[in-house]
């Protein structure tokens, strides 16, 4: 009889130990829909809840994550150096200036996609996932080899989609592989444009949740503070202002254990005003 | 391709020419004659007197059933036969056969409908969920779908579709070439739709929310609300498709 040795088990999210941090991958399928914006957002929002979280780079080869959180000129080694054991986590996770508890492990520019393997990000998971609170993966744009290494190291997944079409049909896509690997995966609806969906010229965030049909957990509406904060690299939750800011800081909320948290929808300033009138007998 | 009718036809015909024109056979203490009322009399006599012939004294005072075989009676050529018989071989009596109960073409269709389905085995692949981007279901012969079939994916069957919930992917039934299948849904707004080898894509979404379906015409793909067109309702008892 050949003994059940402990150690050659697979590590299923039910072997691994409770006090292990939540490893979540952010994916979209298409690119440009948001992915590492909600990344850096909602790892800074959930580090100001004092959880310890680093965000990693995924899109290896064309980083950026770096850029956006405005750690750019402080890497020195990336998330292949980690993963390959050239150096420890604490020296690949870079700190976050501003904001306390809150790391970056970059991509590594000049590699390319397949320098990493699936099975190489499953040992990395165990590492990963001891040393913080949460770990947020910012998955490359795709469904091949860079999107199959987030993957493989995540237990959660959260889809970004665009209220367009094509978004719609690449987060579907992807929505499909992530349950075929038994991840399932939440919706975030990013880049709303109110008056828009008023018109009817953007789809309706309910006419995405018809058709992905997955848990809703935030609504983000389109915001040039994104823009700015992206260019100069300041987190876009710490701007008092910014709706798709808030937006993010509640997205945070619900993955940290507040899941009731009511969703706001995106609302244009004058449909606002609009009922406002109504309500004070001003309008028809 | 040809109807069972047709084939059925055909099987009469080829069974009519091997048949002799009368035959005959003991039944407990009858002669039990069977005879084909479309040929000539004159040919049924002359059969007969040849078969009788042979059977000399057993003729006499012997009882025979003279079977045409159809429901309506041929009362006048048995009774001439009979008389025939009688006077020239001596026979006892001449009968017609005990008229069988034919079960009704109504009866059988009632049988059809309340004997059981048990041990029918089904042709049709039935799943439950959502048809997501990219993903493809292909069945042998029918296909249910209990959900929704999202745009990006694509369900084919060898015969009918039927999606209960929202079509919004490329659909196509009767694959690879068999035209007379439908496709229905629920909420009908397909990309692209496909029946045999005919395809259909672009078509206009339909205001109502009511359930379509979409068969061939004349070679064309048409779509219809399918509780007026009650394409089945015209099918009096329930059959296998
Ligand atoms: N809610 C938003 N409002 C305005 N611009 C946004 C919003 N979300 C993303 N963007 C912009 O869209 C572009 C793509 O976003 P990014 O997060 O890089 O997408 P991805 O990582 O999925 O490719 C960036 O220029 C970003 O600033
Ligand atoms: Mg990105």
């Amino acid at each position: 009889m050949i003994p059940l040795t402990p150690h050659l088990l697979p590590l299923t999210p039910y072997t691994r130990c409770i006090l292990d941090g939540r490893i979540i991958v952010i994916t979209s399928g298409k690119g440009g829909v948001g992915k590492t914006t909600a990344t850096a957002s909602i790892g800074a929002a959930l580090a100001m809840e004092g959880k310890r979280v680093v965000v990693i780079d995924m899109d290896i080869g064309l980083r950026n994550l770096d850029v956006v959180m405005g750690l750019e000129n402080r890497i020195i080694y990336n998330v292949v150096d980690a993963v390959k054991g050239k150096c420890k986590i604490k020296q690949a996770a870079i700190k976050d200036r501003r904001i306390e508890n809150l790391y970056l492990i970059p991509a590594s520019q000049s590699d390319n996609k397949n320098v990493l393997s699936p099975e190489e990000m499953v040992g990395f998971r165990e590492i990963i996932s001891k040393e913080f609170d949460y770990v947020l993966m910012d998955c490359p744009a795709g469904i091949e080899r860079g999107f199959e290494n987030s993957v493989a190291a995540a237990d959660e997944a959260i889809v970004i989609c665009a209220p367009e079409v094509s978004s719609v049909r690449d987060a579907d896509r992807v929505i499909g592989l992530l349950y075929a690997r038994s991840i399932t995966p939440k919706l975030v609806v990013n880049r709303i444009v109110p008056e828009m969906v008023e018109r009817g010229d953007m789809l309706n965030h309910s006419d995405v949740v018809d058709v992905l049909s997955i848990e809703l957990i935030g609504l983000v509406p389109m915001d040039d503070q994104v823009v700015v904060c992206t260019n100069t690299g300041m987190p876009l939750v710490l701007q008092k202002k910014s709706l798709a800011g808030e937006a993010f800081r509640r997205i945070a909320l619900r993955i940290n254990g507040m899941a009731d948290l009511p969703i706001e929808v995106p609302q244009s300033q004058s449909r606002f005003w609009k009922k406002l009138g109504t309500r004070l007998g001003l309008g028809k | 391709m040809s109807s069972p009718r047709k084939i059925r036809q055909q099987m009469e015909e080829k069974a009519n020419q091997e048949k002799a024109s009368v035959r005959l056979k003991g039944l407990g203490d009858s002669l039990y004659v069977t005879l084909d009322p479309a040929r000539p009399p004159e040919q049924l006599q002359k059969e007969l007197d040849r078969l009788f012939t042979r059977m000399k004294h057993l003729a006499v005072n012997a009882r025979v059933i003279l079977d045409t075989g159809e429901q309506d009676s041929h009362g006048d050529l048995i009774e001439h036969l009979g008389k025939f018989l009688k006077n020239t071989f001596g026979v006892g009596s001449v009968l017609e056969p005990p008229r069988k109960r034919l079960v009704s073409e109504e009866q059988a269709r009632r049988q059809d409908m309340e004997s059981s389905w048990h041990n029918y085995r089904s042709d049709v692949l039935m799943l439950a969920g959502r048809v997501r981007s990219g993903q493809n279901v292909t069945a042998r012969k029918h296909l249910l779908i209990m959900g929704d079939v999202n745009p990006g994916a694509v369900i084919s069957a060898g015969g009918d579709i039927l999606v209960m919930g929202r079509l919004r992917g490329i659909a196509a039934a009767g694959q690879p070439d068999n035209q007379d299948v439908i496709i229905l849904a629920l909420d009908f707004q397909p990309t692209q739709i496909q029946i045999g080898g005919v395809m259909a894509a672009g078509l206009p979404p339909s205001p109502r929310k009511v359930p379509e379906f979409a068969y061939m015409e004349n070679g064309a793909i048409v779509v219809e609300d399918y509780l007026d067109a009650d394409p089945f309702g015209r099918l009096t008892w329930p059959q296998v498709r």
